[in-house]
């Protein structure tokens, strides 16, 4: 099973949309918030070098924003 | 094979189109990034009929789950993105950015807008590294930043409110000498001593190392400014995205597809458009939906008389 981390922030939509996915697919995933949490937000910025949300990390994989068919072909669906 | 309609977009024009298409079962397919359209980034939509308080992403979710009821009489291809159509003999052939190619007998266009740009140095670079587009979500990032909008419409106040429990300090640039947005959205800025509005200010250039640090802007007087900011969020309008049709259809000085507003048609026989990336006078989620209802009755008459 894929080890999925999401960096969110609360308001953001994109962020929902793909905890929904995760969800609907059975997928687990930890959340971090990185309006909250400083050292995830750090964490957040080493990964994907940019500041935007949502950060998706599956296996060390880094993608950036919700861009569903990347997240699929990571999770090797 | 060939389709009776190619329906582009997933927002409420292409989700209205792709429910009556199924309905009158033609064979139709939708070709859409994600489905929702702009308002997905709205917390709190209040003018959608029939839902006092949604969403965004609960209207996106709705109107996924609306197409997917018809999925046996539509065909669905979900994360892909038209690039470009051409016409060819009977219909169109339109091409996907993961270089898949569909044939239709007709098109419906309902690509909406995207966000307009700057265009000046370190745009691009610093996108995602202090250059933000959605305030919305983004903005809890800047807490104790200061940050510069750009733009003194409706979209720029609202940053600016976003940006109000987070910043320590906003700069509001205008171009021109005045705020065009909202009174009432204005009023809660007005008075907030972390607001300070920059009237007659272009902005120049981008700034920064691995992220942003400044601004440059030219003032009143023409002089050069620096702004020391680790936020730039742009909210200056949109740019409807019609070049996927670019020299099949006509569109206006802004870019905007030209329909009779009677019918959604365009200039172009066998394509139909509705919604933000069309010449409609009000750009809102009802009347996108409504227009696409409207393309997509006329089409059927069109396909039964050809």
């Amino acid at each position: 099973m894929s080890k999925v981390v999401i960096y969110s922030t609360p308001t953001c939509a994109y962020c929902k949309l793909a905890k929904q996915y995760f969800e609907e697919n059975k997928v687990e995933y930890e959340e971090k918030n990185v309006f909250e949490d400083l050292k995830a937000r750090e964490e957040m910025v080493t990964k994907s070098q940019q500041m935007g949300v949502p950060v998706i990390d599956i296996d060390g994989q880094i993608i950036i924003g919700f861009n569903k068919p990347e997240i699929e072909s990571a999770l090797g669906k | 094979m060939q389709y009776d309609l190619v329906i582009i977009g997933g927002g409420p024009a292409g989700t209205a189109a792709a429910v009556y298409a199924a309905r009158k079962r033609m064979k139709a397919a939708i070709i859409t990034e994600t489905f929702g359209g702009q308002s997905v980034v709205s917390d709190d939509i209040q003018n959608w009929i029939g839902d006092g308080h949604i969403s965004g992403v609960e209207l996106a979710q709705k109107f996924e789950k609306h197409i997917k009821e018809y999925k046996e009489h539509l065909d669905i291809f979900e994360g892909s993105k038209v690039k470009n159509a051409e016409k060819i003999d009977g219909g169109f052939k339109v091409q996907t950015e993961d270089s898949k190619e569909y044939e239709a007998k007709t098109i419906f266009m309902a690509a909406g807008s995207r966000r307009r740009r700057l265009g000046i140095p370190g745009e691009d670079k610093y996108d995602g590294k202090g250059v933000a587009f959605c305030s919305t979500c983004d903005a809890p990032l800047f807490q104790g930043k200061d940050v510069a909008v750009i733009g003194g419409g409706n979209a720029g106040l609202e940053a600016a409110v976003d940006l109000l429990s987070y910043a320590n300090k906003i700069y509001l640039m205008e171009k021109t000498d005045t705020l065009r947005g909202d009174k009432s959205t204005q009023e809660k800025i007005k008075g907030q001593d972390k607001v300070e509005l920059i009237m007659h200010a272009s902005a120049k250039e981008v700034v920064g190392e691995q992220f942003v640090t400044g601004l440059k802007y030219s003032d009143k007087d023409d002089a050069e400014q620096l702004l020391q900011v680790s936020g730039v969020f742009v909210e200056i309008g949109a740019v409807p995205n019609s070049d996927i049709l670019s020299g099949l259809v006509k569109t206006n000085e802004r870019g905007e597809i030209i329909v009779d507003h009677k019918t959604q048609q365009s200039s172009a026989e066998g394509i139909w458009a509705a919604g933000d990336v069309t010449d409609v006078l009000y750009k809102q989620n009802n009347i996108s939906a409504g227009d696409a209802v409207k393309a997509i009755l006329n089409i059927q008459e069109y396909l039964q008389k050809s």
